[in-house]
């Protein structure tokens, strides 16, 4: 477990802000953390970053108890890190930010410098090494935050509106980060967000605070899985007992119950039934709610399970679709990650 | 008028010359600020970086002596420290008094509260966030004070010329711990009052002069970091 939360409160300026009984969080994970404004998702953010410190209660990280004192909270704080919702860059330049970190941990010279182009890599930043960095923009400045924090290779990743004032070609970018960093690295990833955001579609899981009480649910299009067939190159899964899809043997989890998330952008709608085009599993289900979100139009299918799937707004005028209507999706490999119930995440 | 005309022109006659008594007692000026200076900045800014960010009770009360300290007459403080180290004073065995380490001793009490109010106030305009994210980038608590600090360097620089301009152009400290002692203690206030009093004023115009120039210098430096924080602000 990577978190567990236990009676913790956190009171500010004579406001309880959260009140949380008693609360796990697992590693490996993307987690979405939403909530009105003003609910204590940054507060909570910054207490599992040991930045802050909660008025009572205990946390619990990797099982191991955590002491509120200064010399035990470093060494945890070395293994969490948390980007800003407005992040700061220090003076100097954007690779003197990027190597703060391993400066702190006193990593030697030369493989502070290539773990540092590394992280620039990543975020696709490396050409600005050398520029100053007060001289960025927002998204840029977001960027290179960002690879301030996978430079240190964290074990948990934390994230204040990881998209918040970035325009849609830099939201992409990030998004594309944060969901490699948890595939490649295995890093367990918590962010802040806003309800029918972009990232939603990212997280495994959703926690929601509200009137300080935090929720967990399970996010959209994430399925309990179950293995029924083992084959030598794809297998059958059973989602949430009810529909059977094929999945490459190859990134199925070694147990037989484990969770399965299907994105929802890449799922398509087959140009008629029986199309297979590409190696996936094909889906019949009826539309049962249509409407625009970000740009796009997110159609709700049940086939069984519940699955949202996005279309562009000239693919949904091309089929113009109606509520009640039976159509068949195809769902294609790239589109399915099996999230092991321990362990790590395993792309397919 | 005629007095004062004549005064500057013959003043600036003594500038042109380099007269030695005129360069000492400039020497024991620079000399005495530079090192208190130095040393009020090596004990007001830690002091500074911590009142800033230390959260503690009884902060409030701290920081009122502190702005209370900036307006400490400078006899008080030469009453105050000749007390400690005249004869019959704890340190008068020392034999402190009428030297330069005693106008040293009276200017770092009269400017450490400066140097450490306007750190803190260097400090407390400073983002929070600066430190924040020192700290989630694995910073210790000095580690983090360092950020601080390197974030905050234009203001602090800036607190420290503005303590320069106090000691250089102060007298009472110069005049009650030093002696206003010839080639020894005088130092350029001290000597334009003595001069004042002689009715001489081509010296004490003379240093007025060179006090002036030295205090637009050091304005001109205050100004310069300013700007540089405010710039770094945007």
């Amino acid at each position: 477990m990577l978190y567990e939360l236990i009676g913790l409160e956190k009171i500010l300026g004579g406001r309880k802000i959260f009140d949380i009984d008693r609360f796990s969080i697992r590693s490996g994970r993307i987690y979405s953390l939403t909530g009105p404004n003003g609910a204590g998702k940054t507060t909570l953010l910054k207490i599992l970053a040991f930045i802050d410190r909660p008025t009572a209660g205990e946390i619990r990280f990797f099982t191991k108890s955590v002491l509120q004192v200064e010399g035990d909270l470093l060494e945890l704080r070395r293994q969490v890190v948390m980007v800003d919702q407005s992040p700061l860059l220090f003076t100097g330049t954007v690779i003197d930010n990027v190597e703060f970190g391993l400066k702190m941990r006193k990593i030697p010279a030369a493989e502070r410098r290539k773990r540092a182009i590394e992280a620039l890599q990543q975020v696709g930043m490396e050409r600005f090494d050398r520029t100053e960095a007060h001289r960025l923009s927002g998204g840029e400045t977001k960027r290179v935050a960002l690879a301030r924090a996978l430079a240190i290779r964290p074990k948990v990743l934390l994230c204040d509106e990881p998209t918040a004032n970035v325009d849609s070609e830099h939201q992409k970018i990030i998004l594309d980060i944060l969901a490699a960093i948890n595939r490649q690295d295995k890093t367990s990833i918590i962010f802040s967000t806003h309800y029918q955001s972009l990232e939603q579609q990212l997280a495994h899981f959703c926690l929601h605070l509200q009137h300080g009480h935090l929720s967990e649910h399970q996010a959209d299009n994430v399925y309990h899985a179950e293995l029924i067939e083992r084959g030598q190159r794809r297998s059958s899964c059973r989602l949430a007992e009810r529909v059977i899809i094929s999945v490459p043997t190859r990134s199925i989890p070694a147990e037989p119950l484990f969770n399965l998330r299907i994105d929802q952008d890449k799922i398509r709608l087959a140009a008629i039934t029986g199309d297979r085009q590409t190696e996936g599993s094909l889906v019949e289900g009826r539309v049962a709610q249509i409407r625009e979100e970000n740009g796009g139009v997110a159609v709700k299918l049940h086939a069984g399970i519940v699955l949202d799937l996005t279309l562009s707004p000239e693919i949904y005028a091309d089929r113009s679709l109606r509520v009640g209507e039976i159509v068949a999706v195809v769902i294609p490999d790239e589109a399915v990650h099996c999230i092991p119930n321990s362990g790590d995440v395993r792309p397919v | 008028m005629e007095l004062l005309r004549d005064s500057v022109i013959s003043a600036f006659l003594l500038l042109m010359q380099l007269d030695p008594e005129l360069l000492f007692i400039i020497w024991v000026s620079i000399k005495v600020s530079g090192l208190s200076t130095l040393a009020a900045a090596a004990l007001g800014i830690p002091a500074g970086l911590v009142l800033a960010q230390a959260v503690f009770p009884g902060k409030r009360f701290v920081l009122t002596c502190l702005n209370t300290l900036l307006a400490l007459p400078t006899v008080v403080i030469g009453l105050v420290v000749y007390a400690f180290i005249s004869r019959r004073g704890t340190f008068g065995s020392f034999g402190l008094l009428y030297t330069q380490e005693a106008i040293i001793i009276g200017q770092i009490i009269l400017i450490v509260p400066l140097v450490t109010s306007l750190t803190i106030a260097a400090v407390s305009k400073l983002d929070e966030r600066y430190r924040m994210s020192a700290m989630t980038l694995g910073a210790d608590r000095y580690q983090a004070a360092l950020v601080i600090f390197q974030e905050a360097r234009f203001g602090i620089v800036a607190a420290v010329v503005a303590a320069f301009g106090r000691v250089i152009a102060e007298v009472g400290i110069g005049m009650m711990l030093g002696g206003n002692a010839k080639g020894f203690t005088r130092t350029m206030t001290t000597a334009m009052a003595l001069e004042y009093d002689k009715g001489e004023y081509v010296l004490a115009v003379a240093l007025g002069v060179v006090l002036m120039s030295i205090a637009f210098g050091v304005n001109m430096l205050f100004h310069f970091f300013q700007g540089r924080t405010r710039t770094d602000a945007l």
